[in-house]
Order: structure tokens, then C-alpha cells, then sequence
């Protein structure tokens, strides 16, 4: 016995020991005077010389402060680490953040407002002044007329389109009326132009887009500004995201998917898209696109002999003829743009450091320094430095001469995206501003699906984001709750536990050594008890509680009575009723598929063969790898493009030339994104299999023998004597896949790296939406209230279960 | 003959063929095995019919012209096939129409009057299944539509088939007879399924570590998955312009490339290894400076009309190649630029374990090459360990050993917190860590593991239980304590059932991934399973490094499981027996 344990103590004395040792070396030294400022979002690399160029200068100018930056572990577009870090107290000092989330922040006090910082360093050189600034840039980073981050880039978007397939194509264009030698100008005639450069494989495929409206960088923004759509009533309470523009809009965007072979063929094919030098728009996959000015720095990096040219993107016919509704509009073309800004989280160790670190950074010297480091660099490598838009207006100005491309297509697309900028447009700048988006994206693809119309789509996603926006402004209305009376509930909860306890023990008359025993006793179940009051019961009532409010951590909780459960049945009924079908699909079909091949494994392993040890290793294997790590390598396994995942390289050379099927798109097609997750499920089936070889194993062999006496066959006493033996293992697998599969999370978070969920909510789950309410919209009384959803239905499908069981299930010992 | 009804026929014929295939093949099966009772003769002329039937029949499927529009591939054979693509409706209605007639026709020969009233009911509720599904089929409006297709079948293909199955009858023939033992072929099929899904389960895993070893360019292959890795040959090669140097910066070896000269003699340096320093920059005595040379990949290619062997000393803008040739002597040491179509890399079969390494220089610097994950992870799953036996082991003893009023009430509480999800209790558990100062720490995914989880006390009740009185009542006799008889007495019993628990306990804390997701922000704390998840997200593209990452996560788990197999599996049984 002692013998068969030593291994254990001694691993786990090994891994302190390992734990322990593993080097911290390096620790700094000269720095114990310096201020650390920590900073997020910079994605310092090979690839960004410049930002770490000027952070050292900045530290040589500034030596009482040391700038850290954290690489991994968050930025700009991972909210919910960013929120964890505010509301436990541990923030970053700075933190590069898109824009347009930047009001969503501001108005949950999660950033610290400039405005005294700008006004008292005015005479400052290096400090940012509104006036130099875009000003759509500069708003776009304010809230409530409080400045929350100072602008660094500016993103706008233009037309890019390949002329080389321009010229393939120039027959066929001018066939159809149209001049290959420019680039489209109105929505009806990249239509026309697309419907043109559109090319089907034999199968029927997509092998050229002419224009893809989603790819790039448009997104339903791009043409809802160019119909003059706005997403939010001038005084910020009403969300009108269903407007009859942007229902043109969204229509456009339709027809431009109609006439590529639709929006799940586009799907597809956009699952085969590479990066860097195998870009679709640089091989001519895709003739024209819409996308950002970080376009002419790839070009020059990966095809600086790319032909191509530039022009505004293409604009509703009206508008481009002023006429109509656009009569006298003095924007004939229009953009929008986004960027990112420094801000300053709440609770901010180093605020006053923290400010220098962005005064330098954004300032014209500082901006010069970052471009000037990065063109050396890339000068070193061989590679051609492009610049970006500033948000700095005069920064542009000194730029676009300092560093003009030496090919005239690529400087012409520098120009044209600086001198867009006249003509910007930005996302309103409200605390809606992420669930605006979300449901955005999430209308446009349910209306390119066809699932909806698109103003059934607008107007959901409209009622959302309305609600949202409701909520905030009723909320003065909500009595405001003190955080103790939550805590108070939870210890008055304890005191009774406790009480009930000391008056059942009363009850009990103990002679001395039963009161010995009961006291040790006591003392030894401590652990539980205080675990269980601390982190079960507590959070259990407290989260109960919470499920009554509205409370976001940050500011104070409100009592809003029922309401976040009739939301399940109201504005998010949707959204609830797609993640319960999804749980339905994967657990029901997903379970008993698990159950039934691990059986049928098993039966196989029972057949008294040799090497049984090997087999059960190898088919058991799969079981003990770490969803993470399986997640990933399955996402490969199931990558779309046959070049590279190893399921459609094998459907490629078979089903392919069989059937002519082409492969799918597997976890990025609504259909297959499911089945594909319930596929990595089974590979994981092993630990199942084990269950039923021990069953198998326990079956006694005198059953068998009787049966086979009573002249049954084999099939007969499978179903005879080995289910009904088996039962309790059905059972228990049954109940405990269940409950499993209705948490599933893990690896949906890995696929969808935390956004969205999946094309067409496929991959929506209720923990992962429960997830992100509560930590990417902070939503922790509706977060609760699903959760308590979730236990409620846990409970009954246990309890059904535990009902249903005696009418199936077989117990050697009648109970 | 319309070409809709040739290709019906030849549909039909190849199904056939393949079924009566099977029969022959499951009959000479059975020839082989001879169980007790059998007609060797019936068995035989069975055999040959079916053979007869089955190569009459696959040959009239495969010859007949079946070029419906598709473009036909110029292999002999094919072989067409008919398959009906529908939604999952659609299937059950068929499925359930089939059985209701199976039904309809069992009750049309029964026997007795009770037989046939227990058929047409079945019948009855297989029809009504039918006729919602169809309607369901109709309303949701999804397109039925029959895939047609052929699977060519070349000779090569075909004389290994033939002789794959002529050798497995062999074998089987030959195992049979040596062993005469009953059931042998079964055995051989019950191998090959065997085996065949331990290739299904084994497959990703292969794949997962020949990526790993991958260069970058056989990562995307046009014809097919490469599965075996080549590398590319290098050789040392000393710039003259620009010597490469071996320097030391901040007390770690690097090579780097001088930059200028700065006043006072010393030289600016800018690192070109490894990896993630590349283009830092720094001051160097140039005294201390030692020329090394640079690895550069051969290529071959032409020059002139002559195929060469050169070495890359240079890569220039858009993808161009600047080549000195090697031999053939006569133009060594000319320097030429090639186009990237005119050179091609040597390269032999290889493992290019560099992945390993650049995968870990590609961490941030901050985590030392990941060590800093290993040892959070290795802190993690030791507490974890160490508080869940701990705690467990002796709540445990308390449920099963001890009385005490209120026991009854306590375990049915803890058994029913069993049933509770973790999401319930997650945000009131973040506020109290938060209250407590540890987001950004590893004590929120440690520290409850002090507290006893509910399902490991059960199972260690179990075990206790089944332990005799008698060893307890007698150190109770020698006047032992509770505690020391927990540990001197019981412990020492429950050990395998420990080390179950431990196992899955370690299990539980390297996976772990919603934990560290919420609780943890900087590298420096964060777990192996997190860090995993952000490489995809950043450095998801370069499969190869990601793969090689990937291999490294799970490798002190695959580790502990081939030294304790015993345990997993063990402990898999033992968490089984609910009902048992």
C-alpha cells in the first residue's frame, strides 16, 4: 500500500519543488525608483518598431518613469479583461482604446475625464489641444462633452480596386455598358460592375468576387452614412438604427450579396481568406473592396507591384448626382471614420505619469519620432514604410511629404484617405456604442441570411439597443440599492444555518464521549461548511438577489423587481430561445451520439482480444486533452481552405471529384458550425468508453450462459441481458452529459475568440451568453438571472431524470 | 435508352453488387469458422451465387455510360452511387414510413389475433410519426434533392483491392486453420474496426505533431495535407559587408549586426537573434565582438543555361533572392538575383524542432519563454491538489465514520450542491475575490479548493464506508484521536481512491480556462490553458507555432497519463457507479 503511493507524494513534492524554482530571474534592479506605467493595448512586435522606439525615448526624456507595456493579456477590443481589471482595482494606467467604445466606457465612470488635464497643460507644447484634431476624431472620444481619450490614428475608408482584373474582365464590361478603365462610383453600378467580375467555378462555387459589401472594412455603417442614416436621435434617447435609409442601406448590401451567389456562399468562400502576401484582393479573388488605410502599408509589404487604383467608395446614385433627397448636400462622397485614443481607466495608480506617457505620445513631436523610428526600421528590412491618417491634422500635412511612396497607385491611396477625412463621418458617441454594434453585425447578417427581412432585422436589433438605452435613463427612477443589504441577507442566511444547526444539536441529548465525537466531528467538516457558506450558499442568495437588479459593478445597484426575467420572454427572447435550440441541438444530438460510440467501442474492446491495452489507451487518449488545446487544434483540422484543414483536404480528393461537392466551411457556416463542435465532442468520447467496458466487465457471465441455454442469440441477449445490466451507466451518462453539454463553454469561447457567436448566433450557449452579459456588457443582474434560469432547468431535467429512471432502469438491489 | 433510366440501372446493379458482396464475404466467413450446426454445403453454393451475383452485377454498374453532364475523369471505372440529400426530417419521415409498412406487413402474417392488433398499432404510430415528419419536411421547405456521383475506379485501385481482400481471406483461412479455435475471425474484424478507429482517433493527434514540425511553406499544400516534414538545408555563410557578430546584452548571448560607430569607439548593435529582440538595439566594445557566421538556406536552380547549387545571401524586396552559386566550380562564387520561380530551396526529409523554440520566443518577454506560465500552472495544480485531498479527505471521514447531530441533513445539502452550475455562483464569487483584492491573482482559482468540493467528498464517503469497523474500533482501543486516527488508520486505506482524486484534481486545475479568464489580466500570473487561448488569438495564423505550442501545453498532462494510465482509467469507473 505505502509502496503503490510514493509516486504521488513524490509528484506532487516535485511540482512545488518545480513551481517553486522555476527561474524569476532577471528581476529589475535599477528601476526600484522609477514609476511603472503600465500600459495596454500596444501590440509592440517585429512589426511595430516605431511605438517601441518612442516609448524608450519617451523613458529617456521622463527617466523618473518606466513605461511597461503588456503585450498579451488584453487591449483594446478584449473588454470584458479590461472591465475585470477596472472593477478589481488593478487596472492599467493607459489603455489604447478604440473610439467609439470609448462613451460606452465613460458612462460606467470607467475612464477619467481629461478636460483638467488639457485645460491646465494648455501652454504645454507637447499637450493636445481640440483645435489640431479632426474634429469628428476628437468627439468621437468624448462623452457628455468630457473628453475621455486623445486620438491617436484615424482610420477612414476607400474604394480598392485591381485593375488588373479590370483589364481580364474589359470585354465583358463593356459589354455590359461599363467602362473597365474606372472604378464604380454608385451603388448601382458596383452592382453592375460585380455582377460583371464574378466568376463560378464548375461546382458552382464562388472563385472570383467582384465585391464582397462586408469584407474589408464597411460594414452597414459605411452605407447607412452615405443614405444619411443615423444610428441615434440627436439628443442621444432614442436609437434609430431601423430607419428607412438604413433599410436602404441594408438592402443594397443585400443585392450586393445576390449577386455573388448570396450571403452563405460568400461565407464560404471567405473561410478559404488568407492574410499577408496570400491577401484575396492581392491574388484578384476579390475585384474591389472597401477597406482602411492600413491597406497601402500591406501593399507595399507584400505586392508593392500590385496594380490598383483608388477611389471615394461608391454612394447611392442620388447622392452622387445631387439629386433628389440629396439636392444641395455639400458631401458628395462620404467615409467613416474610427481610430483608437489613449485613455486613462478610473483608478489609475499612476494618473499624473500616465498623462505624460499619452501628452508625448500624441504630440506632433512624439508622432514624428514613432513614424520616423518605424521608417528606419523597416528601411533596415528592406521593406517601404506607408504611413496612416493621423488624427493630428498638421502631423498629416508633414507626413504625407516626409514619407511619400515611390509608387504613384500607392501614393495616390495615401492621399485620397487623408483627404477623405473632409468628408468623415463618425459612430455616435454613446454608451450604447458596443451593443450598437453587436447588434448591427447581427442584423445585417440575419437579413443577408433571408432568415428576416431588413426591417424586421433593423427593428429588433433597434429594440435592443433601445432597451438598453431605456434602462439607463430610467434608471434615476430605480431605487437605488445598498450593497450591504445583499451581504446582510447573506450573513442573516448564515446565522440561521447556523442556529438550526446548534438547535438540532440542543435537541440531541449527548452523553460525554458522543459530545467528544460530535465536536471533533464538527471541527472536521469545517472546511465544507465554511466553503459551502462563503461560496455556495452566499453567492447562491446573493446572486438571487442580484437577478432582481440592474448592476454593473461599477456604479450603484437598482432594484428593478421581475423585469430582468421578463426580459427572457421580451426583448432578448430571440437571443434566449436561438442559445436553448443550440443547447437542444448539441446535447441532443451530441449526447447520445457520444453514448452510442463509446458503447460500441467498448463492445468491441469486450471481445476478449489482445492489445486491449493499447486500444483503450489510444481511443482514451483524446479524453485528457485540454479543451483549450483541443479546441485549437480542431479548428485547424476543420479550417475551410483544403490547402491547409486536414477534413477538407480529405473531402477535397473524394467527395469532390465523386460527387462534386465542395468542401464546408465548417465552424464558419451556420449548418456545420454545430455538427463540427458535436464532431469534437466525440473525439473526446473515450472516458465514456471506459464507463461501459466496466459495465461490460460487471455483467456476470451466468446471465449470458442462461440466456444462451434458453436458446437466445446474440442480438437477443444483447438486449436482454447486457442493456438492462447496463442501465444505471445510461443512466448516469445520460444525466450527467446533459447537465455538461447545457454548460458547455470552454471551447465556444476559443472559437469564437470571445466575439460574436458564431455566424448567425450558431454557436450561441446559454453560459456563454450568460458570459457575455456579465463581463462584456456588465450586465450582472441579467447575467444572474440566467444563471438562476439555468439551475432552475438543471434541476427539473435532473429531477424528470431521477422520475423516468425506475421505469427503464435496472438496479441489481431493489431500492 | 434515356440516360436517367441507364443510370437508375446501374445504380441499382452497384447496390446490389455491394450487398451481395458482403454476403459472399460474411459467408466465406463463416466457412472459415465452421461453427456448429452450419451447412457447409448450403454455405458454399451460397457463397458462390453470391459471388456470381455480385461480380455481374458491379461490373454492369460500372461499365454502363453514365455521363450525366458531369465531366467524366478518365479512369476505367466508375462506380455510381445515389444518395439522397435531405434534412433531418426528411430521414425520419422515410424512416418512419418504411417501419410503418415493415409493420403493416407483419400484422398481414400473423398468426395469432393479439399478434396482429400489437403490429397494426405499431403500424398505426409509425404512419402518424411518418405523417408529422413529412409535414414537418414540407413546411420547413427544405430542398430534397438526390446527389448523383461516381467513384472511379482505376485498375491500380482495383488490383489492390482485390488483392487486399484475397489476403485477409488468406490470413483469416490461415489463422483458422492453424488455431481451429472458434471465433477467430471474428477477432481479426473486430481488430480491424479496432483499428481503424484507433487511426480515426489517432489521426488529429499525428497531424498535431507532424505540423509542429513543419516549415513554413508546407504548411499549405495544393495537392493534399503533407504529412511527412521537410527541412530545408543551410549553410554558414560570412557577409563580408555586413559580418554578423556574437554579442552579449544584458547578460544573455545574441548576434547582431553593427550599426554605426559611436563617438568614444564603441559600436551600436542591432540584434538579429533571437527571435524576440530582433532589432533591439545596443552599445558594444567591439573588442568583445566575435564574427559567427550566418545560416542561409541552398538552393538549386539554373544560371546561364546551367542547373547550379548556391547558397541565398540575400533577400530582396518582393520575393527576389540574391544567389552565390557553389558549384559547379567553374562559376563559384558568382553572385546572381533570382527570381523566386527560378530557385528552388534543397530540402530533405526532417523534423524542424526549430518551431519549438520560436514558438516560445514569440510569448511575450515578460513570461521568460513561458516558464513563467509553467510555473503558474505549476503552483496552481499543486494547491489545488494539495487543498482537495486535504479538505476532502477529511470531510469525507467525518460523513462516513463519525455521528454527530445534523449529519443527515448536512450531507443531503451537499449532495444536492452537486447539482448546481457554476454559473450561479460566478459573479458573487468575483465580487467577494474582488473584495478581497485577488483579481489579478491565482488565489481565487486555489484557494477554494481548501473548502471540500462536494462531488470528490462523496466519492472518498464511498470508499470510506467500505472500510471494516474493526481496524477504527481498534485504534480507538489504543486511545487514538479522531485525527490521528483519520491519518494513521484510514488514510493509509483510501489511498488509491487519493490518488484518483489527485489526478483528476490536477486534471481539472491544468485545464482550467474560465478562471484564469476572468480572474487573471498579466502574463505573469496567468496558467499554461489561458495562454494557450491568447497565442491562437494572436499568433493563430502561423499553424505550425501555434501546433508546436499546442504540443507543449499538453504534454505534462499526456506525461502523467502514461505513468497513470491506471488511475484515469480506474477513476473513470469509479465516478461511474451511481447506480452500482
Amino acid at each position: 500500500m505505502r509502496s503503490r503511493c510514493r509516486p504521488i507524494v513524490l509528484v506532487l513534492a516535485a511540482l512545488l519543488a518545480l513551481g517553486l524554482a522555476c527561474p524569476v530571474v532577471g528581476a529589475p534592479s535599477d528601476t526600484a525608483k522609477r514609476t511603472r506605467i503600465i500600459v495596454w493595448g500596444l501590440a509592440l512586435g517585429p512589426d511595430s518598431k516605431g511605438d517601441e522606439a518612442n516609448i524608450r525615448e519617451f523613458e529617456r526624456l521622463n527617466p523618473d518613469l518606466e513605461v511597461r507595456v503588456l503585450s498579451m493579456g488584453a487591449g483594446g477590443m478584449n473588454p470584458q479583461k479590461l472591465m475585470t481589471a477596472i472593477v478589481g482595482k488593478v487596472p492599467p494606467d493607459v489603455i489604447l482604446q478604440d473610439r467609439f467604445s470609448v462613451s460606452d466606457w465613460a458612462s460606467r465612470n470607467a475612464f477619467r475625464p481629461l478636460d483638467d488635464l488639457v485645460a491646465r497643460d494648455r501652454d504645454d507644447p507637447l499637450s493636445p489641444k481640440p483645435e489640431e484634431y479632426y474634429p469628428a476624431a476628437w468627439n468621437e472620444a468624448s462623452y457628455e462633452g468630457r473628453v475621455y481619450g486623445i486620438p491617436t490614428g484615424t482610420d477612414d475608408r476607400i474604394l480598392y480596386w485591381n485593375r488588373k482584373v479590370f483589364r481580364e474582365e474589359a470585354e465583358n464590361l463593356r459589354k455590359a455598358g461599363l467602362d473597365p478603365d474606372r472604378p464604380p462610383r454608385t451603388w448601382s453600378e458596383i452592382l453592375a460592375y460585380s455582377k460583371v467580375l464574378t466568376k463560378f467555378d464548375k461546382n458552382g462555387m464562388l472563385e472570383r468576387a467582384g465585391f464582397i459589401p462586408n469584407y474589408g472594412n464597411s460594414w452597414l455603417y459605411m452605407y447607412a452614412f452615405q443614405n444619411n442614416a443615423s444610428f441615434i436621435s440627436p439628443d442621444g434617447r432614442r436609437c434609430t438604427l431601423n430607419s428607412p435609409e438604413a433599410q436602404e442601406a441594408l438592402q443594397f448590401m443585400i443585392d450586393g450579396y445576390d449577386v455573388i451567389g448570396g450571403y452563405a456562399m460568400t461565407q464560404q468562400f471567405q473561410g478559404t481568406f488568407q492574410g499577408n502576401e496570400n491577401d484575396p484582393f492581392f491574388r484578384g479573388k476579390v475585384a474591389m473592396k472597401i477597406d482602411g488605410d492600413w491597406i497601402p502599408y500591406g501593399i507595399a509589404r507584400w505586392v508593392p507591384r500590385l496594380d490598383f487604383g483608388v477611389a471615394p467608395a461608391p454612394v447611392p446614385d442620388d447622392r452622387y448626382y445631387l439629386r433628389g433627397r440629396f439636392a444641395g448636400e455639400k458631401d458628395q462622397f462620404i467615409t467613416w471614420i474610427g481610430g483608437f485614443c489613449y485613455a486613462i481607466p478610473a483608478g489609475a495608480k499612476h494618473a499624473e505619469g500616465a498623462w505624460r506617457f499619452i501628452k508625448y505620445m500624441t504630440s506632433q513631436q512624439g508622432r514624428l519620432s514613432n513614424m520616423r523610428a518605424q521608417n528606419a526600421w523597416d528601411k533596415l528590412r528592406g521593406r517601404q514604410f506607408v504611413t496612416r491618417v493621423q488624427a493630428h491634422i498638421a502631423t498629416n500635412a508633414i507626413i504625407s511629404e516626409e514619407f511619400k511612396p515611390s509608387q504613384p497607385n500607392i501614393a495616390a491611396a495615401v492621399q485620397l484617405h487623408i483627404d477623405m477625412m473632409r468628408h468623415s463621418r463618425i459612430r455616435p458617441a454613446t454608451f450604447v456604442g458596443q451593443k450598437l454594434w453587436d447588434e448591427h453585425v447581427r442584423a445585417v447578417e440575419q437579413a443577408a441570411l433571408k432568415k428576416m427581412t431588413p426591417a424586421e432585422a433593423l427593428a429588433k436589433g433597434q429594440d435592443t439597443v433601445q432597451r438598453d438605452m431605456d434602462e439607463y435613463f430610467e434608471k434615476e427612477k430605480r431605487p437605488v440599492i445598498d450593497m450591504r443589504v445583499p451581504a446582510w441577507l447573506g450573513l442573516a442566511g448564515m446565522i440561521v444555518g447556523i442556529a438550526l444547526l446548534l438547535s438540532n444539536y440542543r435537541r440531541h441529548r449527548l452523553g460525554p464521549l458522543a459530545r467528544h465525537e460530535a465536536r471533533w466531528a464538527y471541527l472536521f467538516v469545517l472546511p465544507w461548511l465554511f466553503g459551502f457558506l462563503v461560496f455556495t450558499l452566499g453567492p447562491m442568495i446573493a446572486s438571487l438577489f442580484f437577478s432582481f437588479t440592474q448592476y454593473n459593478v461599477l456604479s450603484d445597484a437598482r432594484w428593478v423587481g421581475a423585469k430582468n426575467y421578463q426580459d427572457f420572454f421580451a426583448y432578448d427572447k430571440q437571443n434566449m430561445a436561438k442559445a436553448f435550440m443550440n443547447i437542444l441541438y448539441l446535447g441532443g444530438i451530441g449526447v447520445p451520439l457520444g453514448l452510442f460510440s463509446g458503447l460500441a467501442v467498448a463492445l468491441l474492446l469486450n471481445q476478449a482480444v489482445r492489445g486491449m491495452r493499447f486500444y483503450r489507451t489510444t481511443f482514451y487518449l483524446p479524453a485528457i486533452v485540454p479543451a483549450v488545446a483541443s479546441t485549437v487544434l480542431w479548428m485547424w483540422i476543420l479550417n475551410a481552405d483544403p490547402q491547409r484543414g486536414l477534413v477538407n483536404a480529405a473531402w477535397n480528393s473524394t467527395l469532390t471529384p465523386w460527387f462534386g461537392l465542395a468542401p464546408p466551411g465548417w465552424l464558419s457556416v451556420e449548418q456545420w458550425a454545430k455538427p463540427s463542435l458535436i464532431v469534437m465532442g466525440l473525439w473526446g468520447a473515450g472516458s465514456g468508453m471506459v464507463l461501459w467496458l466496466a459495465g461490460l466487465k460487471g455483467v456476470p457471465t451466468t446471465l449470458y450462459e442462461a440466456a444462451s441455454i434458453d436458446g437466445a442469440s446474440p442480438w437477443q441477449q444483447f438486449w436482454a441481458v447486457t442493456m438492462p445490466q447496463l442501465s444505471p451507466i445510461v443512466f448516469f451518462s445520460t444525466v450527467m452529459g446533459f447537465i455538461g453539454a447545457i454548460q458547455q463553454f470552454d471551447s465556444i469561447y476559443v472559437i469564437t475568440k470571445g466575439e460574436g457567436a458564431g455566424t448567425n448566433d450558431s454557436l450561441l450557449v446559454p453560459v456563454y451568453h450568460l458570459f457575455t452579459n456579465a463581463f462584456t456588457y456588465f450586465k450582472m443582474g441579467y447575467a444572474s438571472a440566467i444563471a438562476w434560469l439555468l439551475f432552475v432547468i438543471i434541476l427539473i431535467l435532473t429531477l424528470i431524470q431521477f422520475r423516468l429512471a425506475p421505469r427503464w432502469v435496472h438496479y441489481e438491489v431493489e431500492r | 435508352m434515356s440516360p436517367e433510366l441507364l443510370y437508375a440501372i446501374g445504380t441499382a446493379a452497384t447496390w446490389t453488387g455491394w450487398i451481395a458482396l458482403l454476403r459472399a464475404a460474411y459467408l466465406a466467413c463463416r466457412l472459415l469458422t465452421k461453427s456448429p450446426g452450419m451447412s457447409v454445403e448450403g454455405t458454399r453454393r451460397g457463397l458462390a451465387f453470391s459471388a456470381l451475383v455480385a461480380g455481374i452485377a458491379l461490373l454492369l454498374g460500372g461499365t454502363l455510360p453514365m455521363d450525366l453532364g458531369r465531366p467524366q475523369t478518365p479512369a476505367a471505372f466508375h462506380w455510381p452511387v445515389v444518395w439522397f440529400a435531405m434534412g433531418a426530417y426528411a430521414w425520419l419521415g422515410a424512416l418512419s414510413v418504411v417501419m410503418a409498412l415493415i409493420r403493416a406487413g407483419q400484422a398481414w402474417l400473423a398468426l395469432t389475433r393479439d399478434e396482429t392488433k400489437a403490429r397494426l398499432s405499431a403500424a398505426t404510430i409509425w404512419g402518424a410519426a411518418g405523417v408529422v415528419f413529412l409535414g414537418l419536411q414540407v413546411n420547413s421547405a427544405e430542398p430534397v434533392t438526390i446527389l448523383r456521383g461516381q467513384i472511379p475506379l482505376s485498375a491500380t485501385t482495383a488490383v489492390a483491392l482485390v488483392l487486399l481482400a484475397l489476403g485477409a481471406i488468406f490470413a483469416m483461412g490461415i489463422a483458422a486453420g492453424a488455431v481451429r479455435a472458434r471465433g477467430i475471425s471474428i477477432a481479426i474484424v473486430t481488430h480491424m474496426a479496432l483499428l481503424v478507429g484507433c487511426l480515426v482517433f489517432g489521426i488529429p493527434f499525428a497531424w498535431l505533431l507532424v505540423t509542429s514540425f513543419k516549415e513554413d511553406r508546407d504548411l499549405a499544400a495544393i495537392d493534399g495535407i503533407v504529412w511527412v516534414p521537410r527541412v530545408s538545408e543551410r549553410v554558414p555563410y560570412l557577409n563580408p559587408e555586413r559580418p554578423r557578430y556574437a554579442a552579449l546584452d544584458k547578460d544573455t548571448s545574441v548576434e547582431a549586426e553593427k550599426l554605426t560607430e559611436l563617438p568614444g569607439g564603441k559600436w551600436l548593435m542591432e540584434i538579429q537573434s533571437p527571435l524576440n529582440r530582433v532589432g533591439a538595439t545596443f552599445e558594444a566594445d567591439p573588442q568583445s565582438l566575435k564574427v559567427v557566421p550566418k545560416m542561409v538556406p541552398v538552393v538549386t536552380g539554373t544560371f546561364e543555361g546551367k542547373s547550379i547549387r548556391g547558397m541565398v545571401v540575400e533577400e530582396l524586396d518582393g520575393g527576389d533572392r540574391r544567389v552565390q552559386i557553389q558549384s559547379p566550380p567553374e562559376v563559384k562564387g558568382v553572385e546572381f538575383v533570382a527570381n523566386s520561380e527560378d530557385v528552388d530551396a534543397v530540402r530533405h526529409v526532417g523534423l524542424n524542432f526549430k518551431n519549438y523554440p520560436d514558438a516560445l520566443l514569440y510569448l511575450p518577454p515578460e513570461t521568460q519563454m513561458g516558464l513563467v506560465y509553467l510555473k503558474n500552472t505549476l503552483i496552481l495544480v499543486f494547491f489545488s491538489v494539495f487543498g482537495t485531498l486535504l479538505s476532502c479527505s477529511i470531510v469525507a471521514y467525518a460523513f462516513s465514520r463519525m455521528r454527530f447531530p445534523g449529519k443527515g441533513v448536512m450531507f443531503a445539502v451537499l449532495l444536492s450542491t452537486m447539482m448546481l452550475p457554476g454559473a450561479v455562483t460566478l459573479l458573487p464569487t468575483f465580487l467577494i475575490f474582488r473584495q478581497l483584492g485577488w483579481i489579478d491573482t491565482l488565489y481565487p482559482l486555489w484557494v477554494p479548493t481548501f473548502f471540500a468540493g462536494a462531488f470528490n467528498v462523496f466519492l472518498l464517503r464511498q470508499f470510506f464506508m467500505s472500510i471494516p469497523m474493526e481496524l477504527e474500533d481498534a485504534a480507538k482501543i489504543d486511545g487514538c484521536s479522531f485525527l490521528r486516527t483519520f491519518w494513521q488508520v484510514m488514510v493509509p486505506q483510501i489511498k488509491p481512491a487519493l490518488a484518483v482524486i489527485a489526478i483528476w484534481t490536477f486534471m481539472g486545475a491544468w485545464n482550467n480556462f474560465m478562471g484564469p479568464l476572468i480572474y487573471v489580466n498579466s502574463p505573469e500570473n496567468m496558467p499554461i490553458a489561458y495562454a494557450v487561448q491568447l497565442f491562437q488569438g494572436q499568433r493563430g495564423g502561423e499553424q505550425h507555432l501555434m501546433m508546436a505550442f499546442a504540443t507543449m501545453a499538453m504534454l505534462p498532462v499526456l506525461v502523467l497519463f502514461f505513468f497513470a494510465q491506471k488511475y484515469f482509467i480506474e477513476g473513470v469507473t469509479l465516478s461511474g457507479f451511481g447506480g452500482r
